[in-house]
């Protein structure tokens, strides 16, 4: 059984994170917690030749530090007492107990377990991936590792409004110069995760198709003057810029759709009526649509539309789409 | 030489003793070979690996069939459909196109081989004594390749002499050139073999394990020479830059090597997919590029080219092939009757409608 000890903080290397699995930790409410009550949990340190480092309580030796105090009361291991996987492993089981991990920082320990500590994948994926609550698979695994390779504004918006893993790995198809230039737009936009996913997807399509870098399609003049109008609300923001991206997806259609509403306006139809053509001008049959108040204006539309019925340019309409 | 590699034969205790079995195994005397008596364990367990549909590929299952295996191609709803019967011989295939349907249908993702052979005769045999259409259209290249399978077993040797003596018509679906054990058979015309084409480029990207164009139509050729009608399929047709003189440089290929009066039938269907393809094909290939066409749903829930893109591609395709042979019958897949009148300027009413041109033409073809 270790012993607990009283060391001082500055003996301790505070910027060795090779045991650390933290990202946006939030400190305030452990701070308040240490005020009132103290360190109730040693935290667990490695000896070295000369200081000692951190393997499980960085949080709490930050916010001791932040606290001005001299020391902290740790359980010391010697370094030849586990190799690095082991500590490591011994700060995951003291972390997981105490608290929750979120995605990142899943994701960062995925990735120190992978690339740092060497542990082979199919391990990982039998025995750690369960052990942070996620399905054993190599999918699974590659968001987690695509995760921990991003920037540190991605990874931040990605925690912020909670993007699912289907759209972490379209962001992890991206380049990161792609991602960077992105982050700050979305963060202008007000997207769901459907409306998201459609924007990524719609982006990294045009992308291939057209062999060109994300980041250049998001800095064309038509899409930055979407961007800069100041008179938009989000919503409008969000739906002129997805309209944007799906006509440069889909020029045809977008064509098509265009051709169609010319027509229609043609017609000056009255305010409440309106023409719609078939879903994505699949098969035949448009849809009309009026609203009417009372009977006058009932008549009035059945009016409009018995005369619009006449017009050569109707007919043509109904031919051609 | 098998063109395809098998890793390991699993074998269910149930099948051991059916001499189908017996014979797959003598083909493949080198391969591993592991009794298996939990079917469904044996799927479940492959179905949770990272790639069960390239797992299945290189792994041979030999079992028994139970259900019914002939059934009517299930088609889609709100398009006109041929009307063909679907023969199941085996389930999936050691090829692996992009596009393939089968990766986001079948829930067991093994090679699958059904050893209870004469009962599926059987079965056809009594389907035809009652079926009252002068020519029944089936096929075995739906849930798999036609004739991918041949050098591991000789389906071709006991299906082609059986239809020989009935009033319907075999087709035999292929992306190979294993057509060596058609050559010498006794077919009356009763067996078409028919090829899916498209031009090289796409071949290379999305039709993996798949054979070269010239090796299809040689093959072709070969099956001409033995006098089998053929067949064939550009389907999916993928619209791409360039895909305009590609597939003309097909259709030139193609009749530079085949007569076109020994062409039964030829179909164009535009790329096409249920939604849940393309997440699984895209995690699969991600270099596919057959996913970036402007595709939108259909009133039957498969996803589509626009239709203005499939009008276009459909239109110059029939053109090219009228000025091979204005006589070449050419038909839609799975296609709305506005594309077919868009196209041809007529439209069959229905799915039967279409049947009875495929009667007609086969009677013609067959000279009866
Ligand atoms: S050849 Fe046919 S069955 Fe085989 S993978 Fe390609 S599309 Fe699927």
């Amino acid at each position: 059984m270790k012993t607990i000890q009283e060391i001082p903080l500055k003996q301790i290397d505070i910027t060795d994170e090779t045991f650390s699995v933290n990202f946006m930790p939030d400190l305030q409410r452990l701070r308040s917690s240490l005020q009132t009550v103290g360190l109730i949990q040693p935290v667990l340190l490695k000896r070295r030749e000369r200081d000692y480092q951190i393997v499980s309580g960085f949080r709490r030796v930050w916010v001791w530090q932040e606290l001005e105090r001299d020391s902290i009361s740790a359980m010391v291991f010697g370094g030849q007492e586990k190799n690095d996987l082991e500590f490591f492993l011994l700060s995951l089981e003291e972390n997981l107990t105490t608290r929750r991990f979120n995605m990142v920082e899943k994701a960062m320990a995925l990735q120190k377990l992978h690339r740092l500590f060497q542990v082979d994948s199919l391990e990982i994926i039998k025995t750690y991936l369960p052990l942070f609550s996620l399905e054993p698979h190599e999918k699974i695994l590659n968001t987690f590792l695509a995760l921990a390779e991003m920037e540190e504004e991605v990874k931040t918006y990605i925690l912020r409004e909670e993007v699912s893993r289907f759209n972490i790995r379209l962001f992890g198809k991206m380049g990161s110069e792609d991602r960077l230039t992105l982050i700050p737009i979305l963060s202008h936009l007000k997207l769901g995760e459907s409306r998201l996913r459609e924007m990524l997807t719609l982006l990294l399509e045009i992308s291939q198709r057209d062999g060109q870098r994300i980041k250049d399609i998001l800095r064309r003049s038509d899409l930055q003057s979407i961007l800069s109008q100041k008179e938009l609300t989000p919503p409008q923001r969000t739906e002129r810029v997805k309209k944007f991206l799906f006509c440069l997806r889909n020029p045809r259609m977008s064509e098509k759709e265009e051709a169609f509403k010319k027509k229609v306006a043609s017609f000056h139809l009255p305010e409440g009526i309106s023409i719609h053509p078939p879903p994505f001008f699949e098969g035949r049959g448009m849809k009309l649509a009026f609203q009417f108040r009372t009977t006058e204006e009932y008549r009035a539309v059945v009016d409009f539309l018995s005369k619009l019925g006449g017009k050569e340019e109707f007919k043509a309409l109904i031919q051609n789409f | 030489m098998l063109p395809f590699q098998i890793e390991r034969i699993y074998l269910d205790f149930q099948a051991e003793n059916d001499w189908v079995t017996q014979h797959v195994l003598q083909s493949l005397p080198e391969v591993p070979v592991k009794g298996v008596g939990d079917k469904r364990g044996l799927i479940k367990n492959a179905l949770s690996m990272a790639d069960p549909i390239g797992e299945g590929k290189r792994n041979l299952f030999i079992t028994r069939f139970y259900g019914k295996r002939l059934k009517p191609c299930p088609g889609t709803s709100r398009h006109i459909c041929c009307g063909y019967f679907v023969i199941n011989t085996v389930t999936n295939c050691p090829m692996d196109c992009s596009y393939c349907v089968l990766q986001g249908y079948l829930n067991n993702p093994f090679l699958t081989l059904y050893s209870n052979w004469d009962d599926l005769l059987q079965e056809i045999e009594s389907f035809l004594s009652v079926d009252c259409r002068p020519f029944s259209r089936l096929g075995t290249g739906e849930l798999s390749d036609s004739l991918a399978l041949e050098p591991l077993f000789p389906f071709s040797q006991y299906l082609v002499p059986f239809f020989a003596q009935k009033n319907a018509i075999l087709e035999l679906k292929t992306k190979t050139t294993e057509v060596q054990n058609l050559l010498s058979l006794d077919h009356r015309g009763r067996t078409v073999v028919s090829w899916s084409l498209n031009p090289p480029r796409m071949i290379e990207e999305e039709e993996k394990g798949t054979a070269l164009l010239r090796d299809r139509i040689e093959a072709a050729r070969r099956c001409q020479e033995a006098g089998y009608p053929l067949g064939f399929h550009f389907d999916p047709m993928i619209y791409f830059e360039g895909w305009e003189k590609e597939y003309e440089e097909v259709v030139q290929l193609l009749f530079s090597r085949i007569d076109p009066k020994r062409v039964i039938w030829i179909s164009l269907g535009g790329f096409r997919y249920p939604p849940q393809l393309k997440g699984i094909a895209e995690e699969r290939f991600p270099q596919t590029r057959i996913f970036l066409g402007e595709l939108f749903p259909g009133k039957d829930g498969k996803i589509r080219y626009f239709k203005e893109i499939r009008k276009e591609m459909y239109q110059k395709m029939v053109k090219t092939l009228k000025e091979v042979n204005p006589d070449l019958f050419v038909y839609l897949c799975m296609e709305s009757p506005e594309i077919w009148k868009e196209v041809f300027g007529w439209s069959p009413q229905n799915s039967s409608h279409l049947n009875e041109f495929f009667e007609e033409r086969i009677k013609k073809f067959i000279g009866r």
